[in-house]
Protein backbone atom coordinates (compact mmCIF):
# COMPACT_ATOMS: atom_id res chain seq x y z
CA UNK A 1 0.00 0.00 0.00
CA UNK A 2 1.27 3.23 -0.65
CA UNK A 3 2.77 6.04 1.93
CA UNK A 4 0.28 8.78 2.50
CA UNK A 5 2.59 11.45 1.18
CA UNK A 6 0.51 12.88 -1.89
CA UNK A 7 1.30 16.55 -0.57
CA UNK A 8 -0.77 19.12 -2.47
CA UNK A 9 1.52 21.64 -4.60
CA UNK A 10 -1.34 23.44 -7.07
CA UNK A 11 -4.11 22.89 -8.55
CA UNK A 12 -6.08 24.41 -11.85
CA UNK A 13 -9.21 24.54 -13.38
CA UNK A 14 -9.72 25.98 -16.32
CA UNK A 15 -12.42 28.78 -16.74
CA UNK A 16 -11.97 29.36 -20.42
CA UNK A 17 -10.07 27.47 -22.86
CA UNK A 18 -5.96 27.76 -22.65
CA UNK A 19 -2.61 26.18 -25.44
CA UNK A 20 -1.18 24.89 -21.89
CA UNK A 21 -0.86 25.10 -18.44
CA UNK A 22 2.67 25.83 -16.24
CA UNK A 23 3.49 25.06 -12.82
CA UNK A 24 5.99 26.90 -11.98
CA UNK A 25 8.48 27.59 -8.58
CA UNK A 26 7.91 23.85 -7.62
CA UNK A 27 9.19 23.35 -4.05
CA UNK A 28 11.89 21.33 -4.12
CA UNK A 29 11.22 20.02 -0.49
CA UNK A 30 10.20 16.35 -2.15
CA UNK A 31 11.58 13.13 -3.73
CA UNK A 32 9.07 13.21 -7.13
CA UNK A 33 5.92 14.63 -8.37
CA UNK A 34 3.30 13.92 -9.63
CA UNK A 35 0.43 15.63 -12.19
CA UNK A 36 -2.89 14.18 -12.67
CA UNK A 37 -4.71 15.63 -15.33
CA UNK A 38 -8.35 15.77 -16.29
CA UNK A 39 -7.82 17.53 -19.81
CA UNK A 40 -10.98 18.14 -22.23
CA UNK A 41 -9.83 19.16 -25.95
CA UNK A 42 -11.83 21.32 -27.80
CA UNK A 43 -11.45 19.27 -30.72
CA UNK A 44 -12.01 15.35 -30.88
CA UNK A 45 -8.34 14.92 -32.13
CA UNK A 46 -5.37 16.05 -29.58
CA UNK A 47 -2.00 15.39 -27.33
CA UNK A 48 -1.17 15.88 -24.43
CA UNK A 49 2.18 16.90 -24.02
CA UNK A 50 4.93 17.77 -20.78
CA UNK A 51 8.02 19.88 -20.62
CA UNK A 52 9.67 20.50 -18.36
CA UNK A 53 11.49 23.81 -17.59
CA UNK A 54 10.04 25.62 -20.67
CA UNK A 55 12.83 23.40 -22.49
CA UNK A 56 12.17 22.17 -25.78
CA UNK A 57 15.02 20.16 -26.19
CA UNK A 58 16.50 17.12 -25.26
CA UNK A 59 13.61 14.32 -25.06
CA UNK A 60 13.27 10.90 -25.74
CA UNK A 61 10.88 8.62 -24.93
CA UNK A 62 9.39 4.78 -25.75
CA UNK A 63 5.46 4.50 -25.60
CA UNK A 64 2.62 1.63 -25.93
CA UNK A 65 -0.21 2.66 -27.14
CA UNK A 66 -3.95 1.33 -28.08
CA UNK A 67 -7.25 2.35 -29.82
CA UNK A 68 -9.55 -0.03 -29.50
CA UNK A 69 -8.47 -2.49 -32.06
CA UNK A 70 -5.01 -1.70 -33.10
CA UNK A 71 -1.90 -1.51 -30.77
CA UNK A 72 1.09 0.63 -31.00
CA UNK A 73 4.72 0.97 -29.83
CA UNK A 74 7.11 3.68 -30.84
CA UNK A 75 10.41 5.29 -29.97
CA UNK A 76 10.60 9.13 -29.84
CA UNK A 77 13.45 12.24 -30.08
CA UNK A 78 11.34 14.89 -29.29
CA UNK A 79 10.48 18.30 -27.99
CA UNK A 80 8.44 16.93 -24.97
CA UNK A 81 6.88 13.74 -23.28
CA UNK A 82 3.88 12.83 -24.81
CA UNK A 83 1.64 10.32 -26.23
CA UNK A 84 1.12 10.00 -29.98
CA UNK A 85 -2.41 9.23 -30.84
CA UNK A 86 -5.16 11.04 -29.96
CA UNK A 87 -5.02 10.78 -26.15
CA UNK A 88 -7.48 14.33 -25.84
CA UNK A 89 -11.07 13.77 -27.09
CA UNK A 90 -13.78 16.31 -26.42
CA UNK A 91 -14.94 14.39 -23.48
CA UNK A 92 -12.44 14.44 -20.82
CA UNK A 93 -9.49 12.22 -20.31
CA UNK A 94 -7.59 10.81 -17.21
CA UNK A 95 -3.92 11.29 -17.20
CA UNK A 96 -1.08 10.29 -14.31
CA UNK A 97 2.27 11.41 -14.48
CA UNK A 98 5.45 10.85 -12.13
CA UNK A 99 8.09 12.67 -12.71
CA UNK A 100 10.78 11.01 -10.50
CA UNK A 101 13.96 12.37 -8.81
CA UNK A 102 12.35 15.98 -10.30
CA UNK A 103 15.13 18.14 -8.08
CA UNK A 104 18.30 16.08 -8.13
CA UNK A 105 21.46 17.77 -10.28
CA UNK A 106 22.97 14.69 -10.60
CA UNK A 107 20.76 12.84 -12.86
CA UNK A 108 18.79 12.94 -15.84
CA UNK A 109 14.91 13.36 -15.34
CA UNK A 110 12.58 10.50 -16.50
CA UNK A 111 8.49 10.46 -16.47
CA UNK A 112 5.84 8.00 -16.60
CA UNK A 113 2.55 9.80 -18.56
CA UNK A 114 0.16 6.98 -18.67
CA UNK A 115 -3.77 7.56 -19.41
CA UNK A 116 -6.22 8.51 -22.49
CA UNK A 117 -9.64 8.62 -23.19
CA UNK A 118 -12.30 5.71 -22.64
CA UNK A 119 -13.79 7.31 -26.18
CA UNK A 120 -10.67 7.05 -28.08
CA UNK A 121 -7.27 6.17 -27.25
CA UNK A 122 -5.07 5.38 -24.39
CA UNK A 123 -1.29 4.76 -23.68
CA UNK A 124 1.61 5.21 -21.16
CA UNK A 125 5.03 6.28 -22.01
CA UNK A 126 8.10 6.61 -20.02
CA UNK A 127 10.39 9.20 -21.28
CA UNK A 128 13.67 11.03 -20.15
CA UNK A 129 14.80 14.41 -20.23
CA UNK A 130 18.49 14.40 -20.77
CA UNK A 131 19.36 17.53 -18.65
CA UNK A 132 20.60 17.20 -15.08
CA UNK A 133 19.21 20.83 -14.04
CA UNK A 134 16.21 20.85 -11.46
CA UNK A 135 13.24 20.70 -11.96
CA UNK A 136 11.19 24.25 -11.13
CA UNK A 137 8.57 23.92 -13.52
CA UNK A 138 6.13 22.12 -15.24
CA UNK A 139 3.91 22.78 -18.89
CA UNK A 140 1.59 20.57 -20.09
CA UNK A 141 0.76 21.89 -23.52
CA UNK A 142 -2.12 20.67 -26.08
CA UNK A 143 -0.91 20.12 -28.75
CA UNK A 144 -2.95 19.69 -32.04
CA UNK A 145 -6.04 21.30 -30.16
CA UNK A 146 -6.63 23.50 -27.40
CA UNK A 147 -7.22 22.32 -23.26
CA UNK A 148 -11.46 23.37 -23.00
CA UNK A 149 -13.30 24.64 -19.75
CA UNK A 150 -13.59 22.51 -17.14
CA UNK A 151 -10.29 20.70 -17.97
CA UNK A 152 -8.40 20.10 -14.38
CA UNK A 153 -5.20 19.60 -13.61
CA UNK A 154 -3.24 18.74 -9.78
CA UNK A 155 0.48 18.58 -8.82
CA UNK A 156 1.54 17.02 -5.87
CA UNK A 157 4.99 16.48 -4.45
CA UNK A 158 5.72 12.75 -3.04
CA UNK A 159 8.14 12.80 -0.03
CA UNK A 160 10.88 9.76 0.08
CA UNK B 1 -1.19 14.96 4.58
CA UNK B 2 -4.13 14.83 1.61
CA UNK B 3 -3.99 10.95 0.94
CA UNK B 4 -6.41 9.95 3.67
CA UNK B 5 -7.40 6.19 3.96
CA UNK B 6 -10.92 6.11 4.42
CA UNK B 7 -11.27 1.94 4.31
CA UNK B 8 -9.61 -1.42 3.79
CA UNK B 9 -11.44 -3.97 3.73
CA UNK B 10 -9.98 -7.92 3.93
CA UNK B 11 -11.88 -10.41 2.56
CA UNK B 12 -12.49 -13.29 5.27
CA UNK B 13 -13.01 -17.28 5.01
CA UNK B 14 -15.28 -18.89 2.48
CA UNK B 15 -14.59 -15.61 0.46
CA UNK B 16 -17.09 -12.83 -0.69
CA UNK B 17 -18.74 -11.68 -4.02
CA UNK B 18 -18.35 -8.55 -3.87
CA UNK B 19 -16.05 -5.63 -1.72
CA UNK B 20 -18.34 -2.87 -0.91
CA UNK B 21 -17.43 0.66 0.12
CA UNK B 22 -20.38 2.78 1.30
CA UNK B 23 -21.14 6.44 2.18
CA UNK B 24 -17.30 7.80 0.79
CA UNK B 25 -16.87 10.99 2.01
CA UNK B 26 -17.13 13.84 0.12
CA UNK B 27 -13.83 15.56 1.88
CA UNK B 28 -11.62 14.64 -1.34
CA UNK B 29 -11.59 15.40 -4.99
CA UNK B 30 -10.07 12.72 -5.90
CA UNK B 31 -10.20 8.81 -5.04
CA UNK B 32 -7.76 6.33 -4.91
CA UNK B 33 -8.38 2.28 -4.72
CA UNK B 34 -5.76 -0.25 -4.12
CA UNK B 35 -6.31 -3.86 -4.51
CA UNK B 36 -4.97 -7.08 -3.87
CA UNK B 37 -6.97 -9.67 -5.32
CA UNK B 38 -7.81 -13.32 -5.86
CA UNK B 39 -10.66 -14.73 -7.70
CA UNK B 40 -12.39 -17.85 -6.69
CA UNK B 41 -13.66 -18.10 -10.57
CA UNK B 42 -12.88 -21.86 -12.22
CA UNK B 43 -13.07 -20.24 -15.60
CA UNK B 44 -9.64 -19.50 -16.09
CA UNK B 45 -5.97 -17.97 -14.67
CA UNK B 46 -7.18 -14.41 -15.95
CA UNK B 47 -10.50 -13.11 -14.27
CA UNK B 48 -12.66 -9.75 -14.16
CA UNK B 49 -12.63 -6.79 -12.11
CA UNK B 50 -16.48 -5.38 -12.28
CA UNK B 51 -16.85 -1.63 -10.89
CA UNK B 52 -19.58 -0.09 -10.27
CA UNK B 53 -20.76 3.25 -8.31
CA UNK B 54 -23.21 3.96 -6.47
CA UNK B 55 -25.32 0.87 -7.34
CA UNK B 56 -25.60 2.25 -11.23
CA UNK B 57 -26.77 -0.88 -13.60
CA UNK B 58 -27.65 1.18 -16.21
CA UNK B 59 -25.24 1.30 -19.62
CA UNK B 60 -23.52 3.94 -18.80
CA UNK B 61 -19.68 2.28 -18.42
CA UNK B 62 -17.18 2.75 -21.31
CA UNK B 63 -13.69 1.37 -20.95
CA UNK B 64 -10.79 1.15 -23.22
CA UNK B 65 -8.04 -1.29 -22.87
CA UNK B 66 -4.88 -1.57 -23.80
CA UNK B 67 -3.05 -5.01 -22.78
CA UNK B 68 -0.42 -7.61 -23.14
CA UNK B 69 0.32 -11.33 -21.84
CA UNK B 70 4.04 -12.30 -22.75
CA UNK B 71 3.31 -12.16 -26.14
CA UNK B 72 0.29 -10.50 -27.59
CA UNK B 73 -1.00 -7.19 -27.29
CA UNK B 74 -3.94 -6.20 -27.93
CA UNK B 75 -6.62 -3.39 -27.43
CA UNK B 76 -10.56 -3.16 -27.21
CA UNK B 77 -13.18 -1.05 -26.26
CA UNK B 78 -16.59 -2.15 -23.63
CA UNK B 79 -19.09 0.44 -24.44
CA UNK B 80 -22.22 1.43 -22.58
CA UNK B 81 -21.85 -1.38 -20.08
CA UNK B 82 -23.60 -1.89 -16.69
CA UNK B 83 -20.19 -1.92 -15.05
CA UNK B 84 -16.73 -0.88 -15.85
CA UNK B 85 -14.73 -4.05 -16.58
CA UNK B 86 -10.80 -4.97 -16.68
CA UNK B 87 -9.81 -7.57 -18.79
CA UNK B 88 -7.18 -9.04 -17.24
CA UNK B 89 -4.55 -8.65 -14.57
CA UNK B 90 -6.12 -10.97 -12.07
CA UNK B 91 -5.59 -13.91 -10.64
CA UNK B 92 -8.04 -16.82 -10.82
CA UNK B 93 -8.10 -20.52 -8.91
CA UNK B 94 -6.27 -21.67 -11.50
CA UNK B 95 -3.68 -19.33 -10.94
CA UNK B 96 -0.22 -20.44 -9.38
CA UNK B 97 -1.13 -20.53 -5.27
CA UNK B 98 -1.10 -17.40 -3.42
CA UNK B 99 -0.34 -15.04 -5.88
CA UNK B 100 -3.02 -12.33 -6.21
CA UNK B 101 -3.18 -10.05 -8.50
CA UNK B 102 -2.83 -6.17 -7.90
CA UNK B 103 -4.80 -2.83 -9.45
CA UNK B 104 -4.81 0.72 -9.13
CA UNK B 105 -7.66 2.72 -9.85
CA UNK B 106 -7.33 6.65 -10.22
CA UNK B 107 -11.10 8.74 -10.19
CA UNK B 108 -10.43 12.09 -10.45
CA UNK B 109 -13.49 14.50 -9.71
CA UNK B 110 -15.38 12.11 -7.60
CA UNK B 111 -17.55 14.50 -6.33
CA UNK B 112 -17.97 16.80 -8.88
CA UNK B 113 -20.89 17.37 -11.19
CA UNK B 114 -19.00 16.61 -14.62
CA UNK B 115 -18.93 12.96 -16.00
CA UNK B 116 -16.73 10.59 -14.69
CA UNK B 117 -13.46 9.16 -15.79
CA UNK B 118 -11.14 7.16 -14.15
CA UNK B 119 -7.44 5.53 -14.98
CA UNK B 120 -6.53 1.43 -14.33
CA UNK B 121 -3.57 -0.24 -14.05
CA UNK B 122 -3.47 -4.00 -13.67
CA UNK B 123 -1.11 -6.76 -13.43
CA UNK B 124 -1.14 -10.35 -12.11
CA UNK B 125 1.64 -12.92 -11.78
CA UNK B 126 1.37 -16.43 -12.28
CA UNK B 127 4.75 -17.87 -12.24
CA UNK B 128 3.65 -19.02 -15.75
CA UNK B 129 1.40 -19.02 -18.81
CA UNK B 130 -1.81 -16.71 -18.62
CA UNK B 131 -1.00 -13.72 -16.32
CA UNK B 132 -0.87 -10.09 -18.06
CA UNK B 133 -0.90 -6.65 -17.49
CA UNK B 134 -3.61 -3.76 -18.15
CA UNK B 135 -4.06 0.14 -18.38
CA UNK B 136 -7.70 0.97 -19.30
CA UNK B 137 -9.34 4.18 -19.63
CA UNK B 138 -12.81 4.90 -17.77
CA UNK B 139 -15.52 6.78 -18.46
CA UNK B 140 -19.30 7.11 -16.93
CA UNK B 141 -21.77 9.60 -18.52
CA UNK B 142 -23.26 9.56 -14.79
CA UNK B 143 -22.90 13.30 -13.32
CA UNK B 144 -23.81 12.50 -9.64
CA UNK B 145 -21.27 12.50 -6.93
CA UNK B 146 -19.20 8.90 -6.29
CA UNK B 147 -20.85 7.98 -2.59
CA UNK B 148 -20.04 3.96 -3.20
CA UNK B 149 -18.37 1.79 -4.96
CA UNK B 150 -18.68 -2.04 -5.41
CA UNK B 151 -15.96 -4.14 -6.67
CA UNK B 152 -17.24 -7.53 -7.69
CA UNK B 153 -16.22 -10.40 -9.52
CA UNK B 154 -17.14 -13.26 -11.90
CA UNK B 155 -17.53 -15.26 -8.86
CA UNK B 156 -16.53 -14.74 -5.20
CA UNK B 157 -13.22 -13.30 -4.19
CA UNK B 158 -10.84 -15.34 -2.26
CA UNK B 159 -9.66 -15.15 1.00
CA UNK B 160 -7.24 -12.35 1.84
CA UNK B 161 -7.95 -10.51 -0.85
CA UNK B 162 -8.04 -6.95 -0.07
CA UNK B 163 -8.93 -3.47 -1.41
CA UNK B 164 -7.84 -0.36 -0.39
CA UNK B 165 -9.76 3.22 -0.71
CA UNK B 166 -7.75 6.13 -0.25
CA UNK B 167 -9.47 9.95 -0.92
CA UNK B 168 -7.02 12.76 -2.33
CA UNK B 169 -7.67 16.29 -1.86
CA UNK B 170 -6.03 18.91 -4.37
CA UNK B 171 -4.72 22.15 -3.37
CA UNK B 172 -5.57 25.36 -4.72
CA UNK B 173 -3.78 28.34 -6.97
CA UNK B 174 -0.18 27.56 -8.41
CA UNK B 175 -0.35 27.20 -11.87
CA UNK B 176 -0.39 29.90 -14.92
CA UNK B 177 -2.52 29.44 -18.16
CA UNK B 178 -1.20 30.71 -21.76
Amino acid sequence: MPTPTYTPLANLTLGSSAASVTFSSISQAYRDLVLVATPISTINDGYLALQFNGSSSNYSMVNMEGNGTSTYSYTYSQIWVTLNNQNMWTTPSTFLINVMDYKQTDKHKTALLKGGTASQSLGASVGRWADTTAITSVTLQATSATFAAGSTFALYGIAA
Amino acid sequence: MTMTLVSTVTVGAGGASSIDFTSIPQTGTDLLIMFSLRSLDNGGPRDYIKVRFNGITTSTYTVRYLEGDGSVAASGVFANQSYWYTNTGLNGSTSTSNTFANSQIYLPNYSSSNAKTGSVDSVSENNATQAGQTIAAWSSTTTAAITSLSIIGNTNWAQYSTASLYTILKGSGGASVS
